[in-house]
């Protein structure tokens, strides 16, 4: 083969895996939503949400964690249940992030991950004051 | 700009006079540049004074740290009295203004090093680096860490007890080492193509490269053994934005190693390696920008909120990208370079392949993590998950994989034909080979993953191979490329095998119960509470196929100070697999309370699934109690009890015993069927006892349970070996190029220009 049929063939190769690139991408981003859209839907999404104060239940027998996040603006909530480690900071959480999908038989929402805000790590936690 | 009274001034100060020097040192440096020989002694005087300043501003929120001076508001967020010294230390990058500092701090003692390997470069590529410092220093500038509190608070916030960790010591600082090396190779190429001299510059800037290559390489390794061992994230790589903000420079620093290789050995690429040169920069400064800026808060379990300097870092990002644009644009043209000569199948080609590799993976990287931006503007932005990684780049480590098969046998003219290249790779593809067997026994099933398995331990084997050779020919120092490859190799293998093939599952513990999994056998011992050496954990005794036990000690505590849960996971690493032991949940169980039961001679009564009649005291039980008592001797009273549990009655006597002084005594008694029984109070007056019941009925004990995601995760150890190997080669090279650099520097002027 010529040097440029090489050439010809990697940049044909490059543009078949951008296209595959692209196709992952699109299939795999979980875009954020609303509760009312995560209900219901098919497709794995996230949603964010304050931890509703002792809405934490440890199921042992299905090894899964159920809480409550509730919409800090419409005030939804909703019923979540993730089978994972339990994050460290879990309770003292300013703002969860789970993502999975809906689980229509239990009617619940099914995270694979969570990611837990805490209290930043690189501002105070506390009101402070200057003079 | 706050008010001076609101400043700690030798801090402030400090930060002042560094911005005046470094000021001070572009000037110098750039008259240097345009041929003012008179501007050195000023401009390197600048820079000396301008480090001194850098480091006395360390030095002062050092000092601040050690005295816990709380009064300085960086300090009460970050510390605390209940820190140990090397915590005080950690929280000086902790928060986002110390790491600032930090980075400034290896920013400026790294120029002066480099003043002395540049050689006639000096005013162009100091003129451009001083500039990259002075983009940091106006952030800290603006986000000075001296600010002062208008009271002294008696104690610190504290540092937050996710970061209170060794690893925090060593992590951090030795990632700004990385970030601050990549403005190295920047300001080589910057200052090549300012002053239209490139012949040399690739020479210069290959040690850097490399070194850049090999700290935040390390820097890497140990925020994912961090991640893996101490904070049971479950794995070593999370594809966090976090993560990939530190993988994606480094990425392009691999590419550019190999740009620069080709470059110094066939003076090909040359301007591909300048635009590469920028790419690593650029990337430090989007990963900063991607997770300080607050446009990930959403994405990222680093919480990164907005700090309010997205807005400069965008600025950073535009100034050097467009500085960078504007030379590339108009001067890239003037850059000679060399024309493939090569054929297609040489090494030259299987250079450019690998390079086209590496970099398609660091953008498949970038668009991954730029997702939330990328997706801004869509009526739902998102973002991709660790599958999107995972999936795209499997092509990417095969072709890397096929290409490191190869690569050590390929010559530069291909005299060798495709026959001869594979003849030579045979007992490499041998290795191979076996391996995908022993893997196919071992219960690799998809097609894909033996091909990967294949093609990985044939590039480590035929590197390997070189790399033996070399060391036999007493040549080993030129061998660094071929171990680092050897590493690519393993870590390849360490890959697939623990992400793929890991075993999981969930299981609760009854405390003292064995619980088998698979060959394994669990059991939950004991908690044992917080001592001088170790925080509250929990002890799991793991019986291996060959019976053998481990003593597991997975960690679940409390923080002090911010009432947080921690958990840690215990591991068990060998050479095969890694069994990983993460908590999930702890129930302390009680111990189950005592029921009262008072009962008058000759009543029955049934507490649990027990009938228990009182028979009468025995005041012979120790010694005449009635004698004992006028004796003033220690008294002893049994009450004869009789209890029918399951159709069979016994009899049972506990005694309660009790002194003059006061002191009484009621050692329970263990009831036939379980549980216990003790004499709880006597009266005397009604003839009637009161009896404590434990265990029995309502009030069982329950027992502690334990929740664990237990963890097979074959061959993770290879993750960790080849990363080291890759280290160990690249520190090779290191040595290697450093060592032509001096060469070079020893040659006269005319000569250098041909080298
Ligand atoms: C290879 C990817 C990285 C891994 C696996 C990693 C891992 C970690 C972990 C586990 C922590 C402590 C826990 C936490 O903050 O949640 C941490 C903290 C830290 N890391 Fe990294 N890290 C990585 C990249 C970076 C980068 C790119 C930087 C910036 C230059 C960095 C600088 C820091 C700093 C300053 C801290 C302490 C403060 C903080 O939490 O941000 N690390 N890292
Ligand atoms: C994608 C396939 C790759 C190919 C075809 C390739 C090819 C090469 C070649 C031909 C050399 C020069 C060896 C010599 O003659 O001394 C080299 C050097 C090197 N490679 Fe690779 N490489 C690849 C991937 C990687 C990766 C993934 C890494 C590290 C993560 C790596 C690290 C190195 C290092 C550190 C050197 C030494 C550079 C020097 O000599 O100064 N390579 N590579």
């Amino acid at each position: 083969m010529s040097k440029k049929a090489w050439t010809v063939l990697g940049v044909v190769l490059l543009i078949a895996f951008a296209g595959f690139a692209f196709a992952a991408f699109r299939t795999s981003l979980t875009p954020y939503v609303s509760y009312r859209e995560a209900q219901g839907g098919t497709r794995t999404v996230q949603v964010a949400g304050a931890l509703e104060k002792g809405s934490t239940s440890y199921d042992e027998s299905a090894s899964a964690l159920r809480f409550t996040l509730r919409d800090p603006q419409t005030g939804d909530t909703l019923r979540v249940r993730y089978e994972g480690v339990k994050p460290a900071n879990f309770e003292d959480a300013i703002s969860i992030v789970a993502i999975g999908r809906w689980s229509p038989g239990p009617a619940e929402f099914a995270a694979g991950k969570l990611l837990v805000k805490c209290p930043s790590k690189y501002q105070g936690t506390e009101v402070k004051s200057y003079s | 700009m706050s008010a001076l009274s609101q400043l700690y001034l030798p801090g402030a100060i400090a930060v002042w006079c560094a911005l005046a020097f470094a000021l001070a040192a572009l000037w110098g440096y750039v008259d240097l540049a345009r041929g003012d020989e008179s501007a050195r002694g000023f401009a390197r005087r600048a820079y000396a004074f301008f480090t001194l300043a850098v480091l006395a501003s360390a030095f002062v929120l050092l000092v601040a740290l050690a005295r816990r001076d709380f009064r300085i508001d960086y300090v009460f967020q970050y510390s605390g009295l209940d820190l140990p010294w090397h915590y005080q230390l950690a929280a000086f990058w902790a928060g986002q203004k110390g790491s600032f500092l930090i980075w400034l701090f290896w920013g400026a003692l790294i120029g002066v090093p480099l003043t002395r390997s540049i050689g006639r470069h000096e005013g162009p590529v100091m003129g451009i680096y001083v500039l990259a410092q002075l983009g940091l220093l106006f952030i800290l500038v603006r986000e000075n860490p001296f600010l002062m509190l208008d009271h002294a608070p008696a104690d610190g916030q504290g540092l937050n007890p996710l970061l209170q960790d060794d690893w925090m010591v060593i992590h951090p600082p030795i990632m700004f080492i990385g970030y601050a090396l990549s403005a190295v190779p920047f300001s080589f190429a910057m200052a090549a193509l300012w002053k239209k001299d490139a012949s040399d510059w690739a020479a210069r800037a290959f040690p850097w490269a490399l070194a850049g290559f090999l700290v935040l390489g390390t820097a890497i390794l140990l925020g994912g053994y961090w991640a893996y061992a101490t904070l049971g994230w479950g794995g070593y790589w999370g594809w966090d934005p976090v993560e990939n903000a530190s993988l994606i420079p480094w990425l392009f620093g691999t590419a550019l190693v190999h740009g620069l290789y080709l470059e110094r050995t066939r003076s090909r690429y040359r301007r591909a390696n300048m635009v590469l040169a920028v790419l690593v920069f650029l990337s430090v400064l989007y990963g900063t920008f991607l997770t300080r800026s607050g446009v990930l808060a959403d994405f990222s379990v680093h919480s990164f909120v907005d700090l309010g300097i997205s807005g400069w870092l965008i600025g950073l990002m535009a100034f050097f990208g467009g500085l960078a644009a504007l030379l590339l644009a108009t001067r890239l043209r003037t850059v000679e370079t060399r024309p493939n000569e090569d054929p297609a199948l040489s090494r030259g080609t299987f250079l450019v392949l690998a390079t086209i590799a590496i970099l398609s993976c660091a953008t498949v990287v970038t668009i991954g993590t730029s997702a939330p931006i990328l997706t801004r503007f869509m009526e739902n932005p998102g973002q991709v998950g660790p599958e999107f990684y995972n999936r795209v780049n499997l092509p990417i480590a095969l072709l890397v994989a096929f290409l490191l098969a190869f690569v050590p046998f390929m010559t530069w003219r291909g005299e060798e034909s495709a026959r001869a290249v594979l003849r030579k790779a045979l007992p490499g593809l041998a290795a191979g080979f076996l391996a995908t067997c022993v893997g196919l026994g071992l219960g690799v099933t998809n097609p894909l993953h033996a091909i990967f398995l294949f093609l990985a331990v044939s590039a480590l084997a035929t590197n390997l191979q070189r790399v033996v050779r070399l060391a036999r020919d007493r040549k080993l120092a030129s061998a660094g490329g071929y171990l680092a490859h050897v590493g690519v190799g393993i870590i390849l293998v360490g890959f697939m095998a623990s992400s793929a093939y890991d075993e999981s599952v969930k299981v609760t513990l009854e405390q003292g119960k064995p619980v088998s999994l698979g060959s394994h056998s669990l059991t939950f011992e004991r908690f044992l509470p917080r001592d001088a050496h170790d925080k509250e954990r929990a002890e799991v005794a793991v019986t291996r196929p060959d019976g053998k036990v481990w003593l597991a000690y997975p960690k679940i505590f409390v923080n002090d100070r911010t009432q947080q849960l921690m958990v840690h996971p215990a591991i068990r690493s060998g050479p095969l697999d890694d069994l990983y032991l993460s908590p999930l949940e702890y129930s302390p169980g009680s111990p189950g309370g005592f029921a009262r039961l008072q009962l008058a001679k000759n009543e029955s009564r049934e507490i649990g699934d027990a009938t228990v009649r009182f028979l009468g005291f025995n005041l012979q039980a120790e010694g005449n109690a009635l004698v004992n008592m006028s004796a003033g001797k220690p008294v002893a009273i049994g009450a004869v009890l009789e209890v029918t549990r399951a159709g069979r009655t016994e009899r049972v006597e506990p005694v309660y015993r009790f002194e003059q002084s006061g002191r009484t005594e009621f050692p329970p008694l263990s009831l036939p069927g379980g549980g216990r029984v003790a004499v709880g109070a006597i009266n005397a007056t009604a003839g009637a006892v009161e009896l404590l019941f434990d265990g029995l009925g309502s009030t069982a004990a329950v027992p502690a349970r334990l929740s664990l995601d237990v963890t097979r995760k074959p061959l993770v150890s290879l993750v960790w070996w080849g990363m080291y190997v890759i280290f160990a080669g690249g520190t090779l090279a290191l040595v290697a190029r450093a060592r032509q650099l001096r060469k070079l520097d020893d040659l006269p002027p005319a000569g250098r220009a041909a080298v």
